[in-house]
């Protein structure tokens, strides 16, 4: 009886010993035992599966990688998601896709290491080729904090206007609205058109935050002191300006008149894509990202779309608009390979040809010049052009892709547009992604209780101020 | 620095402990008087040390008083949570002098009857059984519980790399940021929940009881919707209710030519929360009243028909007041629902919007918690709303103990 428990501890610990160094020994990657890259990102539909296909196509070149594509949801279930599994200590993906409000935090966070720190000095890692000086400097340097690139740029956007031209042309006006003005004037003439039932309403779009700040910038003001929070940290979120008041009365006007269609929901992205996408309003403002979606949508429905700058305010002069879009932060303490693998791949994901390619899926700028320059002289076999029904890269025709597809150039045009000043930039400050939902709520109330905007705009100030006080207090101690 | 210092206090409350026991206990021998009078002053004495030991006494220090802002509500709280500490401590202390004073043992011994297992180790034997329970209740309840009274002095963000104390500002905040509202809109959606949900339900339960045929597969399609989540049922409805897009407004709009603003105007987002928790709450509650009205001794009813009483004076004076431990158990139930599990359906259906106007105090608590990353400010709005359910269920038990009949 001793004999044969003594027997079986025997053999259990052994295998448990073995055990142990068949785990020590998947420690370095390799075919065999390829080492996992969770990626987690935002997209589920076509533009998930272009960079899924992309993953596919790194692990085919590096098999002791296995790159795996996780999209757990929009930008903000990543931002918490990662948040609250790195708060209790448990399994954070490799590769997090963080959005431009996460910046701030991202870097205090301290859950992840700087991009430039992982390249070291290096011009290519794994083979692939850094070449960051080759990303349009309007991205890199907004993702930079003190000269250094805390996160790999990928994909970069800007606000966009898009017109329904068969329906503006249907009342004789053939140009997109570029002003507040000029839409409100544009709306009152559809007006007709939506008494007779013929379409929703005039405009549709998200009631998100980012176009708000968008319209900030134009107008060259801060959203936080501190020069947006570039000049130092910032301590207070300017709501009470007469700009902010602008947009909040602007909002109100086209509420009031009914040329704002107001689907009750803030953040409806898809709700407000899909009336415009079906020809029930004619103005629609989305991100330069959701291009090939709506182009898509109108081809279904027939008819023409134009596109232009963000709409201004036309007491100022365009000062330029904010980017949005995300970045991909890599986790500090990682094996060292493991991180190598990780950068290799997103070396990989925006190397020239990919970049472009990934452009011509979403609308995403072209983050990198040599795609840009790519774009503009292609030739046959360039297996560039992202097919949405195959899922799969097929050859873009003719040699200049922005020749024929010039609502692609409205993203990029408006990059260079926009003048290098710190309101153009963009905000950066620790509760950017809390302060969003909170300005949206305060306009909301504004907006559809015609109410006076002071009055609501200084408590949400007093609101996001105490927030931004306490979250200064428990990261930097001031 | 202290206003009043802690000791002062103290002391304070510990005569006042006494005082107060001893006219409690003043009709009894002189023996119970003294155990009274120390009894008392050591509950007033320990009962101030419950909360503001662990808050180093922060309501009463010189400095925080010095903001004219908040040094009134301070005070305010810094009292309640004494008198709370001490009412807690002297009830204990009242209900052991009580005991012992009547000659009882402090501890009751049971009843033995034949049978019942007697042994020494018996009271031991009971503990192990009951060990497990009192573990899981300490792991999973109590600790968290005090967790949260801790994380509510402190400002707490997620993933932050540290914490500070701060004395009672999150509750002091909550009542200042339009918290009123938020519990209007709590207790007028509970209220909408329980009634429009309960009396349905005994509509529909009282039609599902009629003796007709396959009445039991009208019965068990009816109970369905309680196997769907709220976030489930809030989709569905969501679907339904869509302002631009929803089936409901596509009829309504064939009907009679006007479209609801379902979701995204008030007081039409509250009412779409009521109905769709309503429906969603509606199989449990007609589950419930389906097996009172079986209940219901039919004697009763062929009585009251024969002495001439109408269908309707039957339901109102001989059903409904049979019902009563039913719809007593169900307005408990239904009112913690609204409470607390409607919180999937506003999550999907309005996001507590438009605004902030149909976020209900628990909404909040995930809008600030989560959200805004406010642990403590949450962990402060999650105290209010315990004890307010606390104190609902209790005025519940209290006003309808006498109304209720069990049996005949």
């Amino acid at each position: 009886m001793f004999r044969k428990l003594l027997t079986s501890l025997f053999v259990l610990s052994s295998l448990m010993v073995l055990s142990v160094s068949v785990a020590s020994a998947q420690e370095t990657c390799s075919a065999d035992a390829p080492c996992d890259i969770v990626v987690s990102q935002a997209f589920s539909d076509h533009r998930g599966d272009w960079i899924a296909d992309v993953a596919a196509r790194f692990n085919a070149e590096y098999p002791q990688f296995n790159v795996i594509i996780e999209s757990p949801g929009a930008y903000r279930a990543i931002f918490d998601n990662y948040i609250l599994a790195a708060d209790s200590g448990g399994d954070t993906p490799e590769i997090a896709q963080f959005f431009e409000a996460g910046l701030e935090f991202a870097t205090d966070s301290g859950y992840f290491k700087p991009a430039d720190e992982i390249i070291a000095g290096r011009e290519e890692v794994l083979g692939q080729e850094v070449a960051f000086d080759d990303i349009i400097p309007v991205i890199s340097s907004y993702y930079s904090i003190d000269g250094v690139l805390t996160s790999v740029p990928w994909n970069t956007s800007i606000s966009t206007s898009y017109a329904n031209m068969d329906l503006l042309g249907s009342v004789g006006i053939e140009e997109v609205p570029s002003t507040w003005d000029e839409l409100i004037a544009t709306c009152e003439t559809l007006q007709p058109l939506v008494d007779a039932g013929e379409i929703e309403g005039c405009a549709a779009w998200p009631f998100d935050n980012w176009f708000t700040e968008g319209w900030l910038a134009q107008m060259n003001q801060f959203l936080v002191d501190n020069e947006n929070g570039r000049a130092g940290r910032a301590t207070e979120v300017l709501l009470t300006t007469d700009e902010i008041v602008s947009i909040a009365d602007f909002y109100r006007e086209m509420y009031r008149n009914g040329y704002y269609v107001y689907t009750g929901t803030r953040r409806d992205w898809g709700g407000t894509r899909a009336l415009f996408g079906q020809g029930q309003v004619a103005f629609h403002i989305s991100s330069s990202a959701s291009a090939r979606n709506i182009l898509e949508d109108a081809n279904a429905t027939g008819f023409e779309v134009g596109t232009g700058f963000l709409i201004h305010n036309d007491d100022y002069e365009n000062n330029g608009n904010v980017l949005g879009g995300a970045t991909m932060w890599i986790t500090d303490g990682l094996d060292p390979e493991v991180e190598d693998g990780a950068m290799a791949f997103l070396l990989f994901l925006n190397n020239t040809e990919n970049s472009a390619s990934h452009h011509t899926a979403s609308g995403y700028v072209p983050i990198r010049f040599s795609s840009v320059e790519l774009l503009q002289n292609l030739e046959p076999g360039n297996e560039l052009f992202w097919d949405i029904e195959t899922s799969s890269r097929i050859d873009i025709e003719g040699s200049n892709w922005f020749e024929t597809n010039p609502n692609y150039l409205t993203g990029s045009e408006q990059f260079a547009a926009s003048n290098v000043n710190n309101a153009a930039a963009g905000a950066k400050f620790g509760t950017f992604r809390e302060t969003r939902d909170i300005i949206e709520i305060g306009m909301e109330e504004i907006m559809l209780n015609d109410a006076e905007p002071l009055p609501i705009l200084e408590s949400t100030k007093a609101e996001l101020d105490a927030l931004l006080e306490e979250y200064n207090l428990l990261y930097v101690g001031e | 620095m202290f206003v009043i210092s802690p000791l002062v206090i103290t002391l304070a409350m510990a005569l006042a402990g006494a005082a107060v026991f001893y006219v409690l206990f003043r009709a009894h021998a002189m023996g119970t008087r003294l155990w009274a009078l120390g009894g008392g002053a050591a509950a007033g004495a320990i009962g101030t040390q419950v909360f503001m030991q662990p808050l180093g006494y922060c309501s009463f220090e010189t400095e925080r008083l010095a903001d004219p802002e908040t040094a009134t509500a301070d005070v305010i709280f810094g009292i309640i949570l004494i008198a709370v500490g001490v009412l807690l401590v002297g009830a204990l202390v009242h209900w052991f002098i009580s005991r012992v004073s009547s000659g009882q043992r402090v501890i009751p011994r049971p009843d033995f009857y034949p049978g019942t297992f007697t042994s020494r180790f018996a009271p031991l034997l009971a503990a192990v059984f009951l060990l497990p329970t009192i573990i899981t209740l300490i792991v999973f309840h109590y600790y968290p519980l005090t967790q949260t009274f801790r994380v509510a002095t402190r400002i707490v963000r997620l993933g932050a790399p540290r914490t500070v104390f701060t004395c009672m500002n999150n509750f002091i905040g909550i009542f200042n940021d339009g918290y009123w509202y938020t519990l209007f809109i709590t207790v007028a959606i509970a209220v909408g929940v329980v009634v429009v949900g309960m009396s349905i339900a005994l509509l529909i339960a009282q039609m599902a009881n009629q003796p007709i045929r396959g009445a039991n597969i009208y019965r068990a399609l009816l109970i369905w919707p309680v196997a769907i989540s709220p976030v489930v049922a809030g989709v569905l409805l969501q679907l339904l209710l869509n302002p631009v897009t929803g089936v409901v407004n596509h009829l309504i709009e064939g009907a009679v030519g006007v479209r609801v603003p379902w979701l995204g105007v008030m007081p039409w987002a509250a009412i779409s929360i009521i109905l769709t928790a309503a429906w969603n709450q509606s199989g449990f509650n007609i589950l419930f009243y389906i097996a009172g009205l079986q209940n219901v001794d039919n004697e009763l009813l062929e009585a009251a028909a024969i002495d001439g009483a109408n269908p309707f004076q039957a339901f109102f004076r001989i059903t409904l007041p049979l019902l009563s431990p039913f719809t007593f158990f169900l307005i408990v139930t239904n009112t913690i629902y609204a409470f607390f599990h409607t919180f999937g359906v506003i999550d999907v259906l309005t996001q507590g919007g438009p605004a902030r106007d149909t976020a209900t105090a628990m909404y909040m608590v995930y809008v600030v918690g989560v959200e805004s990353k406010n642990l403590g400010r949450g962990a402060a709005q999650s105290i209010v709303l315990f004890v307010m359910v606390v104190g609902i269920t209790i005025l519940q038990f209290r006003s309808s103990r006498d109304r209720i009949t069990y049996g005949v």
